[in-house]
């Protein structure tokens, strides 16, 4: 006889950084349905943008709508904004911004990288990757001032220059994930508990990514040559010989699995790395700012009209923004964002389905969802409601790792 | 298939088309852009399935926002063609207008499965009807959200309750 029981993953979860709601269906330990609830927490922000700031105000609130992705959602508006109003950046502003996308991605790929060892129970693996994380976030300090949120972007151009020291500094961080890379591969790929909770688990097929839109290493971990970054043109990128990374590169064919999403990351913080030195080789000079007066620039913004589309490579993939100006009206009259997560959420579907409640864990983490954290989940049985904890939770992932291990 | 080839053939098929672009790179300049193409409401299930038969591989979709223009409201469904390539792809944007006394669309997600989160969102946020959506639920908001409020719109129906904070400040200010 069979007993379907009906779990909840979230609204709170430590492997989901952002509140979110997974219902699942299980049948004894096999996942049988899914449906994801995300109205946990609407902070508002499009309507703040198009209520209540001003243009450059804007920026900074786009800077919060992710800590991690704190360059995306600027970089996005700024675009936008650029091309309604047609101002031009400096050639220098834009490498500087390339550089300020690709150290992103690096932290951002890293602290995904400790997420999932933690997830799987190996804890050591998380406190190895973030203490090699470390040394990005300590060079974004120096370069920007701040660790998190930088302020760097502005209209036409970025705020703080990269000088020759700073540059220095970049480069020697360069070498050294040159050397933490192949250490980092070598943890991440040949080790043997890792595989074996990650090589077949949660697998999307290429036909489910195209159709379900899925985004960055989601989708080219299923084998869909896709990067915002060598598709469509933006900041200085077409400079770069990008190419979009799918597993296949080092490994000869794609699965479409946990394994292969952690394969893509590592070889793009690789490919970041490249393309962060050759940004510095080549970094033309000259001004990084094209109007240093805020209420000559504030001016030219109220003036304009017109609406603009602008896409960006975010660590988790596209991010896409639409904006509307109107004459006359300060704030922007129209403004809708779409983060990476929108769209890859609606993959955990085909991901979690015939899958154990002790992947759970692991497969939610391995789109990289930017929604914030768990700690407890209800069970319903006989219509009884048990809280378990997220110790418990985790507990459970562990136990499956050490199960595999002897 | 490239930007002309696609602009070509929505022109045939009687749409109006426009392409709006803007330069990128510093030594490699390309331009980036974006294919606007308007449809009239009534033929908009027709146009998206034009769409997709058309296309020579799966249209990316991105995202559906919306404007609220007073008297209607505008529609964008933003996709996007031609990556894989080397700079290749660009955005192709459809505009759908639709009055304000008749906020009615007709539901795409048999066609793009993709589209039913952000159908749900412009739903619970422009108060827009989507005829024969798979699922009607809130997608963002609670589901305690009173109705016939809609935080998106510039009407009496929008979000005042959350301004007080900032209408307080404005008159100590």
């Amino acid at each position: 006889m069979k007993h379907d029981y009906e779990i909840a993953v979230g609204p709170i979860h430590p492997s989901l950084k952002e509140p979110i709601l997974l219902r699942l269906t299980i049948e004894g330990e096999e996942i049988v349905d899914v449906d994801v609830i995300a109205s946990q927490n609407h902070r508002g922000i499009e309507w703040i943008g198009m209520n209540r700031n001003n243009p450059i105000q804007s920026i900074y609130l786009a800077e919060r709508i992710c800590g991690i992705c704190n360059f995306c959602h600027p970089s996005n508006l700024v675009m936008a904004i650029e091309e309604i109003a047609g101002i031009e950046p400096p050639e220098r502003a834009q490498y500087i911004r390339v550089i300020q996308g690709d150290l992103e991605r690096i932290h951002s790929h890293l602290l995904w990288a400790g997420v999932a060892a933690h997830e799987i129970g190996f804890d050591s693996l998380l406190h190895y990757t973030w203490m090699v994380r470390e040394r990005v976030m300590d060079v974004l300090e120096t370069v920007n001032g701040n660790r998190v949120t930088k302020a760097i972007i502005m209209y036409g151009g970025v705020r703080r220059d990269i000088d020759e020291e700073k540059a220095k500094l970049i480069r020697k961080m360069c070498s050294y994930y040159r050397e933490a890379f192949n250490k980092l591969a070598k943890l991440f790929l040949e080790d043997d508990t890792i595989k074996k909770r990650t090589r077949e688990i949660g697998i999307l097929k290429y036909e489910d990514a195209l159709k379900l839109a899925t985004a960055g290493p989601t989708t080219r971990a299923s084998g869909v040559k896709k990067d915002v970054r060598q598709d469509f043109p933006y900041f200085a990128y077409p400079d770069f010989d990008i190419h979009a990374i799918t597993p296949d590169e080092l490994l000869g064919y794609t699965v479409g699995d946990v394994y292969d999403r952690i394969v893509v990351r590592l070889l793009e913080v690789k490919q970041s790395i490249e393309i962060i030195e050759e940004a510095l080789d080549n970094m033309p000079s000259g001004d990084i700012l094209a109007e240093k007066k805020l209420v000559k620039l504030m001016a030219k913004i109220k003036g304009s009209e017109g609406e603009a589309v602008a896409r960006y490579e975010a660590p988790r993939g596209e991010d896409i923004h639409y904006v509307m100006l109107k004459q006359g009206y300060e704030p922007l009259y129209s403004w809708k964002v779409r983060a990476p997560t929108y769209i890859n959420i609606l993959s955990w579907r085909p991901m979690l389905l015939g899958y154990q409640i002790a992947d759970i864990p692991i497969i939610a983490a391995s789109i990289d969802p930017c929604i914030s954290c768990t700690n407890r989940f209800a069970v319903v049985k006989d219509g009884e409601e048990k809280i378990i904890n997220a110790d418990y939770f985790h507990r459970l992932s562990i136990q499956k790792t050490r199960r595999l291990m002897k | 298939m490239n930007i002309d080839e696609a602009r070509q053939k929505f022109e045939e098929a009687g749409y109006e088309t426009w392409i709006t672009e803007r330069m990128a790179g510093v030594r490699n300049k390309v331009a980036r852009k974006t294919l606007w193409i308007r449809i009239p409401k009534e033929k908009f299930r027709e146009a998206m399935q034009f769409f997709k038969d058309m296309a020579d591989q799966y249209p990316h979709f991105s995202i559906i926002s919306c404007t609220d223009f007073g008297s209607n409201v505008e529609l964008n469904y933003h996709f996007a063609l031609g990556y894989g390539g080397r700079l290749e792809e660009f955005v192709i944007t459809f505009k759908v207008s639709l009055p304000k006394n008749d906020l009615k669309i007709d539901s795409i997600a048999d066609i793009f499965p993709a589209v039913i989160y952000s159908e749900r969102e412009i739903r619970e946020m422009m108060g827009i009807d989507v005829i024969n959506i798979p699922d009607d639920r809130h997608m963002f908001l609670t589901k305690d959200f009173p109705s016939g409020v809609y935080p998106w719109r510039r009407d009496e129906t929008g979000v005042k309750e959350t301004n007080k904070l900032y209408e307080r400040w404005k008159d100590e200010a």
